[in-house]
């Protein structure tokens, strides 16, 4: 069980990073890197965890009741606002290089390339 | 690059950070025993010395403040960005569709689904309030609310349709709410250090414990956060939608 969380970690990161190295379309590349930023999440909620320890919102129970790690939960937290700020930014890049280039596909896409 | 070729290169690649991350790796705490220090303490100070009792809240807007004012920073440069490289012709005319791809059959919208969608758009904004208000007593925030009620104009795309879309949401009330938000951070960030404390000390009462007014500073922060995440995620929103419109009229030369 303890090992399982890592293995979520290295799975996600794995397929994120083999999808975004053979990746054959800029949006499918998008989504691979999204991917492994979800492996982030998972491995900095899991570094936070501690067994038989509740949420660190101190509603319920008193204050000094076991919680789990708050600051990698802040971290998330905003880290997957960004990220998704950052996708929305990576998605308008891709739709203005389907306009000027007409395709997507990372083969034909080479940066310094003029267009004919 | 072939794709072969670019598994070839990933290989050395692999090999160099694979090595310097399993260093990491074995020094890593066994899950469910964490080393942080900082964390308990941070769950044990935030109650006593802020009056707050959501900790994650605590550790945002006031322990590292600094730190999610650069994460603010960060979201709207991205938003920015995103609407610059996407701001085009807009159907200010108002005699335009969205989403409709030609050739494709068209069914009216029925009077269950419109009523639906505003119900719950309403709702679903009037929560997203509610989780942006309760950020520092119950799980939530500005970056959470924000999301959520951002999220209600969809349906309101969905259930009115382009022309109500356009109506109800203007790209620069949604901009300047944006402003408004990032702008509020920096100013309690700066004005505490006008009056010769530390940037975003905490220098407001502190309210009381598990009420809707605690942790000071730091509700007006949440505010600040929600309002500006409000703005960016539906600006953002319009502009992918404004993409999907096909105009009529002739359209403005692009520049190359």
């Amino acid at each position: 069980m303890s090992v399982l969380a890592w293995c979520v970690v290295a799975w996600l990161l794995g397929i994120g990073v083999y999808g975004m190295v053979t990746s054959r379309n800029y949006v499918h590349l998008i989504g691979c890197l999204s991917v492994c930023q979800s492996a982030t999440y998972v491995l900095l909620l899991g570094i936070g965890f501690r067994w038989g320890a509740g949420p660190p919102i101190f509603y319920d129970h008193p204050p000094g009741t076991p919680a789990v790690d708050p600051v990698v939960q802040a971290f998330v937290l905003t880290d997957i606002v960004v990220s998704a700020a950052m996708t929305a930014l990576l998605l308008a890049i891709a739709l203005q290089v389907h306009k000027k280039r007409g395709t997507l596909d990372t083969q034909h896409l080479r940066p310094l390339r003029p267009t004919e | 690059m072939t794709t072969r070729w670019r598994l070839i290169v990933l290989v050395p690649v692999l090999l160099v950070l694979g090595t310097a991350a399993t260093e990491i790796i074995l020094t890593l705490p066994s899950f469910g025993h964490p080393l942080t220090r900082y964390g308990m303490t941070v769950n044990t100070l935030a109650p006593a010395l802020r009056n707050v009792s959501n900790a994650v809240t605590s550790v945002m807007y006031d322990f590292r403040g600094i730190d999610t004012l650069g994460e603010e920073s960060m979201l709207i440069c991205a938003v920015t960005a995103a609407v610059m490289l996407l701001r085009g012709r807009r159907g200010e005319d108002g005699n335009e569709q969205a989403g409709r791809v030609s050739g494709r059959a068209w069914a009216e919208r029925s009077d269950a689904m419109v009523l639906m969608c505003r119900l719950f758009a309403t709702m679903l904004f009037l929560f997203g309030v509610y989780v942006v208000l309760h950020g520092t007593v119950t799980p939530g925030g500005g970056f959470q609310g924000g999301v959520i009620a951002a999220s209600s104009f969809t349906l309101l795309y969905l259930g009115g349709g382009y022309m109500v879309w356009r109506r109800m949401l203007h790209s620069p009330v949604l901009v300047a709410l944006e402003g408004v938000g990032g702008l509020a951070y920096v100013l309690c960030a700066a004005v505490p250090l006008a009056f010769g404390y530390s940037a975003l000390q905490n220098v407001l009462p502190l309210g009381n414990w598990k009420d809707l007014y605690s942790g000071g500073l730091m509700v007006i922060i949440n505010i600040a956060v929600g309002i500006a995440v409000i703005g960016s995620f539906a600006a953002l929103l319009l502009e992918f939608m404004e993409e999907t419109r096909v105009p009529k009229g002739p359209v403005a030369e692009e520049d190359t």
